[in-house]
């Protein structure tokens, strides 16, 4: 539904077809606009946010009984809720796509589309270590397990991933300093480099940024989740 | 005193479409549940009646219709002189309703927070407020728990704390669903022995439902059995026994033991737990067959006693025609 | 007026009962209003960054957007503080309490759709107001526009407790009501800039059907001196009409209501 509210907004910024702005045209923010509802269901979707809840509930006992690898569990899962959403966003970029008849930039250049695929894998581990961080915060506040990931998933993922507005309207030092965090690489970075608007290094740069960042959380993440586990098992659920 | 009179309230059709619907994305199929298939009872200013049948009877939907949640498909009732269903501002300030596990308090809060409220609510008079409540607390023991948590009691404390919060505008009429469910032994005798102490002290009228056998030895003088939205029985509760106690339990203690199927042949066996045997036999022949048995058999100690009250109502449902009466 | 003093009496209990709960939640309730301020920060941040390069925006000025976002704001936070209890009937239909609210001698649909005033949403309404102040400021709106702005925003807010009427209607009826919200939430957002940018017929549906142009951007073009008298008048009909038809709605769903079964 809010794709509405992004589209029609810049439609309405672009509604002269030659307007140039912030390095975009008509073609390339609606393209752009279409691009963040796919991509989303790659990225975003996941069903790791109920492991706050498995935490809270005590739910998660039963699995650290069986002799199944617990990320794996919740990735596999994960994955295949992504094919779901994935399909149902297709669905809705088609028949939108059909209403509002956009003109949509498409990619043709093999390398970069090579990139874009990495970039999206990248992606893809990345929000996966984010949320399962956001969510074992849960082993120390069965309660409020649910807030941790309100704040950052919900609000602040939202927003500096590029899913509300393109990150580029922002002045560049406020540019250069989100680049340094993770969030960027959810969703704007690897539509930047599809719309083929940064140059290889550019790219290869953010690409170094996001392996980066997808190692540092990856082992963040292992080791609060030992902590996590031992505070678990001492409180003895 | 106004005269409360229900009466003729035959309720024929029900259609809730709740139980057991299969659910289909395009065609739901919902099957029509007559819930109440035209009953009619009334009940006089006072009176303590206990509601017994088995679950989906029907029970809580009349003590529903009766305090005006649900709209009769037809028929009438008629509770203090108005109809529940219109649910006039009077008519509720003057019935109370408590259903066993669920709560009016407010769980994050003292108890005496949901209190104040209901002053407000009711509109209670602050001294006859403060009156009321003083004494049913000291009553009910909870003196000190107003100040607590609700959602840090026990069940037992929350559920006279619902009591308190249901009497706290004197209610000329109490409907009760239910009011023992998950309590223990203990907590269970202190709720009767409180109902029955506010029915002979303020005069209110009670209508409580049960599945509790308990509850109905204990406290009502005068049941109605429901099964399946029908009155089956209306009457004392040593009518209910006498007309429906066909048989007589004989508990013998072995000193032997024995083939079982030789004392088959004298009642039907219920229960064999070495030296124990239990039996029932028909009420007219009881005598003999207890005689039969210590002649027969190496008897140790044996005794004959009525039905319990739960394998008579059992039957009652299961729809076992009376000793005299009509079914 | 005796049941007006004492509707307020209860309503009042109500919402302090609601927040002395909420306080037992301090963690929780602290969260929540951190992200709240930060979507809204980072909103008008994208509103300022946008109109900074575009200029206008389906020709309103920067401020004026601002003002639209205000509005809406305004509009949203208050029917949330004022309607929180709503979210929470589902779970009340479901446990069986409705039940005890409707053996009350107080009306179970005030119970049901104010009985959870919530608190944090009040705190952020006094900043809110402060702001569009600010913001109308620029704009130089004369008296008759402030009072016609006052007027639509509580018709908005009128349609908006129709709405909610509405909703829980459904929910006694059959219990998915979680979704009807969302949907209304989500289509209420789309107000978040002025309905113009739509094209039709999604603007229509916005301005007519769920009116949400009707509820945030109509008072606030009033302000600005860009409505006809016609517009007004119509939507001050539709306000009233939505109420009448919820309520009747209501007293429906009632002869409806199953009950949870025991």
């Amino acid at each position: 539904m809010q794709m509405f509210l992004v589209f029609f907004l810049w439609s309405s910024v672009f509604s002269d077809p030659s307007r140039e702005l912030f390095g975009y045209n008509r073609e390339k923010i609606l393209t752009y606009v279409f691009g963040i509802l796919v991509i989303r269901a790659i990225v975003l979707s996941a069903r790791a946010v109920d492991v706050a809840g498995e935490i809270s509930r005590g739910d998660i006992t039963n699995y650290l009984l069986k002799p199944i690898n617990y990320f794996r569990y919740w990735f596999t899962r994960d994955i295949s809720s992504k094919a779901l959403n994935l399909s149902f966003a297709a669905l809705e970029a088609v028949i939108l796509f059909f209403l509002l008849k956009p003109t949509i930039f498409i990619q043709t250049n093999g390398a970069i589309l090579a990139l874009f695929f990495l970039s999206l894998v990248i992606a893809v581990l990345t929000f996966f270590c984010l949320l399962f961080l956001v969510n074992i915060v849960a082993f120390w506040m069965p309660e409020n397990g649910w807030a941790a990931q309100f704040l950052f998933i919900v609000i602040i993922a939202e927003f500096l991933s590029g899913g509300v507005f393109p990150l580029d309207i922002l002045p560049i030092e406020t540019q250069k300093v989100l680049n340094l965090l993770p969030f960027p690489y959810l969703l704007f970075f690897p539509l930047q480099v599809y719309l083929g608007k940064l140059t290889i290094a550019a790219i290869l740069k953010g690409i170094l940024t996001g392996i980066f960042w997808v190692v540092a959380l990856a082992f963040g993440l292992r080791q609060v989740w030992n902590r996590g586990i031992k505070h678990y098992e001492a409180i003895g659920r | 005193m106004v005269d409360h009179l229900v009466k003729d309230f035959e309720v024929t059709q029900k259609e809730p479409g709740l139980a057991g619907s299969v659910r289909s994305l395009f065609s739901p199929k919902k099957k029509q549940v007559h819930a109440l298939k035209g009953i009619s009872f009334s009940v006089m200013p006072g009176e303590l009646v206990g509601f017994i049948g088995p679950n989906g009877a029907g029970k809580t939907t009349t003590l529903k219709i009766l305090s005006g949640l649900l709209y009769p498909t037809s028929g009438l009732s008629q509770v203090l002189g108005y109809d529940p269903w219109e649910r006039k501002p009077d008519y509720l300030k003057k019935i109370a309703l408590v259903m066993g596990q669920k709560n009016q308090l407010w769980w994050d809060l003292p108890a005496i927070e949901t209190f104040e409220l209901n002053r407000a609510i009711y509109e209670i008079p602050k001294k006859r407020y403060k009156e009321t409540l003083d004494e049913l607390a000291s009553i009910l023991q909870v003196e000190k728990l107003l100040k607590t948590q609700v959602r840090r009691l026990s069940l037992g404390q929350r559920m006279r704390l619902e009591l308190i919060a249901a009497l706290l505008h004197n209610p000329e009429v109490l409907f009760l669903d239910e009011p023992t469910i998950g309590l223990d032994i203990l907590g269970q005798e202190k709720v009767r022995d409180f109902i029955y102490d506010y029915n002979r002290k303020y005069g209110a009228t009670i209508l409580l439902t049960s599945h509790n056998m308990g509850d109905l030895i204990n406290l009502s003088r005068r049941v109605i059995v429901i099964n399946e939205g029908r009155i089956i029985f209306d009457g004392a509760l040593e009518e209910l026994v006498g007309r429906f106690a066909k048989r007589k339990t004989i508990t013998v203690y072995l000193t032997k033991e024995i083939d079982i199927k030789e004392i088959e042949h004298i009642g039907k066996v219920k229960k064999v737990q070495f030296p124990q045997v239990v039996l029932s036999v028909p009420r007219t022949t009881a005598a003999v067959a207890a005689s039969e048995i210590l002649q027969n058999f190496p008897v140790g100690d044996l005794t004959i006693e009525e039905q319990s009250i739960e394998e008579i109502i059992g039957k009652v449902f299961k729809g076992e025609t009376p000793a005299k009466a009509k079914g | 007026m005796k049941t007006l003093t004492r509707y307020f009496k209860v309503w009042w209990l109500m919402s302090k009962n609601s927040f002395m709960s909420m306080l037992t939640q301090k963690f929780g309730a602290s969260v929540f209003i951190i992200g709240k301020l930060l979507r809204f920060g980072f909103f008008v941040a994208f509103i300022f960054f946008l109109l900074k390069g575009a200029n206008t925006l389906a020709g309103y000025t920067f401020n004026q957007t601002i003002f639209f976002f205000l509005t809406f704001n305004l509009v949203d936070v208050a029917s949330q503080f004022l309607f929180r209890e709503v979210y929470r009937f589902r779970p009340l239909v479901v446990s069986g309490e409705f039940d005890l609210i409707l053996s009350k001698p107080i009306s179970a649909l005030f119970r049901s759709l104010m009985g959870g005033a919530d608190v944090l949403d009040l705190i952020t309404i006094p900043p809110l107001i402060a702001g569009i102040i600010y913001v109308a400021g620029f704009l130089n709106p004369s008296t008759v526009h402030i009072t016609l702005y006052i007027l639509l925003i509580i018709n908005g807010l009128l349609i908006a407790t129709a709405f909610h009427i509405a909703v829980i209607s459904f929910g006694i009826i059959t219990l998915e009501i979680d979704h009807a919200i969302m949907i209304y939430r989500d289509l209420t957002n789309l107000g978040r800039l002025p309905v113009d940018i739509y094209m039709e017929p999604l603007r229509g549906i916005l301005t007519y059907l769920i009116p949400v142009g009707i509820m945030v951007t109509l008072p606030a073009k009033a302000l600005m001196g860009l409505v006809s008298a016609q517009g007004v008048l119509l939507s001050f009909l539709l306000g009233l009409a939505a109420i009448f038809i919820s309520l009747r709605f209501w007293n429906f769903a009632l002869t409806k209501y199953t009950s949870a079964s025991s």
